[in-house]
C-alpha cells in the first residue's frame, strides 16, 4: 500500500521538520499517529515526517488558558485531570468518544484537525472555546482562530505549515456551563452529528455569551452564529433554546450520506442544541 | 527499494529487523512469525491486530512499522509465562469466551492493557475498553465476565506477592 514510500524521516526540531515538508514538498506527509495517514492510502506519498519527536506531547497552562501540543494523544487528553475540569470537561468528553481506546492511544489531536474531517470530534468543543491553531512555518509560527483554519472537507488554512498547538483561551467565569453532546450509532462509529456549546449569563439569567459549534453538519466544524445571536442579551428559558435550537438546525448544512440522511441531521441538530443548553443551563444554576 | 533498521524488544526479546520505510507493523509482524497478530479490517475497526505498544493497547495496522522503532511490543505470543497461561488466558477458557477465537488474542490484550491501568474496573468500563475488538461469535457476555474475573485473579495474585504468601 506504501510501495512508494522512499524515505521515513524523524526530525528532532520543528525547523527540521518543516524544512523537511518544503524540501518534498507534495509528497510529503506528517505522521503523529499515522492512523488517518494509513486509511487515506494515499499512494502518491514519498517521504513520512514523523513529528513524535519534537516533544509536541503536552497539555499545559498557557497564561489563563491552556495549551495542547500537536502531538498529544486522545487518550492523554481523555485521561487529563486539567481537561476533566476544564469548561466542564468538553474537551476531555470529545477527545473520550473518538474511536476505539486502541485508536485513542495513536491518535493525536494536531492529527484530528489537521485531516479536517467535517466530523472530527475534537474540533466542536475546541471551536466553541475559540481556540486558535498555532502553525509552524519557514518564517515561525503564526496563530489563527480555529473558525479560519477549517477551509473544507479535508482542507485547511495550513499550506504547507506544520500546526505544533492548539491555544484555549480561559473562557468567561461567573454563572457558565459547557456541554459536549454527541450523536452515533455505535461507541465507536464517526459521529452523525456532534455538538459543543457555552453559556454564560448574567445575574438577572439573560445570556451574556454564548457559543454553539457543530459537527458532521457540513463540509466543515461550524460554528452556529446565528443561534448565538438569538440567545445573546435574552432571558434563557424554554421558548429561548426552542428558537436556538430552530436556528442551530437552519443554519446546519448536511448531507446524506450511508450514515444518516441530511433531514434527520438536521433534526437532530436541534436536539442536540436544545440538550446541550438545558445542560449548560442547569450548571449555570438556571432553573429554566 | 530503500531499507531502514529498527531496533525493538517483542515480547521481552532484542529485534533488530531491516524494513521498508512504508512498511506497516502489522505486515513486519506477521513477516516476523507473530501470527497471532490478526490482519482483519485493515482500517482500524476491528482490533483484531491488537497489540501492546509500551504497554499501551494499539492497532499494529494503523501503525507503520518504523514508528515502533526503540519501542516495547507485547503480541500475544508473549502473554503466558512459559507453560504457564496468563490469568486472563485462563478466565477466557473457563468462561468458554472463545469461540471461533479470531478476536480472542486482540481482546485479550486490550483486556490486559486496561487491567494493567485499571485493576478493578466496572463492567461498563471493561465494555468499553472491548469496544474497540469486533467479535462476532460469543456476544461479548463471556469476554466481559472473563475480564472481569481476571481482574479478581490479577488483585489477589497482587496481594499474595505485597503479603509474600504464596501464589
Amino acid at each position: 500500500m506504501f510501495d512508494h514510500v522512499e524515505a521515513f524521516h524523524r526530525p528532532r526540531s520543528i525547523p527540521e521538520a518543516v524544512r523537511l515538508l518544503r524540501l518534498k514538498g507534495r509528497g510529503a506527509r506528517v505522521v503523529a499517529g499515522g492512523t488517518d495517514v494509513i486509511v487515506q492510502a494515499d499512494r502518491e506519498i514519498r517521504a513520512l515526517v514523523d513529528i513524535t519527536g519534537l516533544g509536541l506531547d503536552y497539555i499545559r497552562k498557557n497564561g489563563d488558558g491552556w495549551a495542547i501540543g500537536a502531538t498529544a494523544t486522545m487518550s492523554s487528553v481523555a485521561n487529563s485531570a486539567a481537561m476533566r475540569a476544564f469548561a466542564a470537561g468538553i474537551i476531555a468528553a470529545a477527545a473520550a468518544t473518538c474511536g476505539s481506546v486502541q485508536l485513542r492511544n495513536m491518535a493525536t489531536v494536531g492529527g484530528n484537525l489537521a485531516n479536517a474531517s467535517p466530523a472530527a470530534d475534537l474540533a466542536i468543543p475546541l471551536l466553541a472555546l475559540d481556540a486558535t491553531a498555532v502553525a509552524a512555518g519557514e518564517r515561525g509560527r503564526r496563530g489563527m482562530p480555529l473558525a479560519d483554519f477549517f477551509t473544507g472537507p479535508g482542507k485547511t488554512s495550513l499550506d504547507g505549515r506544520l500546526l505544533v498547538e492548539v491555544l484555549i483561551p480561559l473562557p468567561p467565569r461567573g454563572r457558565t456551563g459547557w456541554s459536549f453532546q454527541k450523536l452515533g450509532r455505535t461507541e465507536v462509529d464517526i459521529s452523525l452529528v456532534s455538538l459543543a456549546a457555552g453559556l454564560q449569563l448574567d445575574a438577572k439569567g439573560r445570556v451574556k455569551f454564548a457559543r454553539i459549534a457543530m459537527g458532521a453538519v457540513g463540509p466543515m466544524p461550524l460554528r452556529a452564529r446565528a443561534a448565538e445571536q438569538t440567545l445573546a442579551g435574552h432571558a434563557l428559558d424554554e421558548n429561548l433554546i426552542g428558537a436556538a435550537a430552530a436556528a442551530a438546525a437552519r443554519e446546519a448544512q448536511p448531507i446524506s450520506d450511508l450514515r444518516a440522511s441530511a433531514e434527520y441531521r438536521r433534526d437532530m441538530c436541534g436536539a442536540l442544541t436544545a440538550r446541550a443548553l438545558r445542560e449548560c443551563a442547569r450548571q449555570a444554576g438556571c432553573s429554566l | 527499494m530503500n531499507t531502514m533498521e529498527i531496533h525493538l524488544q517483542v515480547n521481552g526479546e532484542s529485534k533488530r529487523w531491516s524494513i521498508a520505510p512504508g512498511d506497516l507493523l502489522l505486515d513486519v509482524l506477521r513477516r516476523e512469525g507473530y501470527f497471532g497478530v490478526k490482519r482483519g479490517c485493515e482500517r482500524g475497526e476491528c482490533g483484531a491486530c491488537t497489540v501492546l505498544l509500551d504497554g499501551k493497547a494499539v492497532n499494529a495496522c494503523l501503525m507503520f512499522a518504523a514508528q515502533a522503532d526503540g519501542r516495547e511490543i507485547l503480541t500475544i505470543e508473549g502473554l503466558a509465562q512459559g507453560d504457564r497461561l496468563d490469568p486472563l488466558q485462563e478466565a477466557f477458557l473457563d468462561h468458554g469466551a472463545v469461540q471461533c477465537g479470531f478476536c480472542a488474542p486482540g481482546m485479550l490484550l486490550n483486556a490486559r492493557a486496561l487491567l494493567m491501568s485499571n485493576p478493578d474496573p466496572t463492567e461498563d468500563e471493561v465494555r468499553d475498553a472491548l469496544s474497540g475488538n469486533m467479535c462476532r461469535c460469543t456476544g461479548y457476555v463471556k469476554p466481559v465476565e472473563a475480564v472481569l474475573a481476571a481482574a479478581r485473579a490479577y488483585r489477589r495474585r497482587s496481594k499474595a506477592a505485597r503479603t509474600g504468601g504464596a501464589r
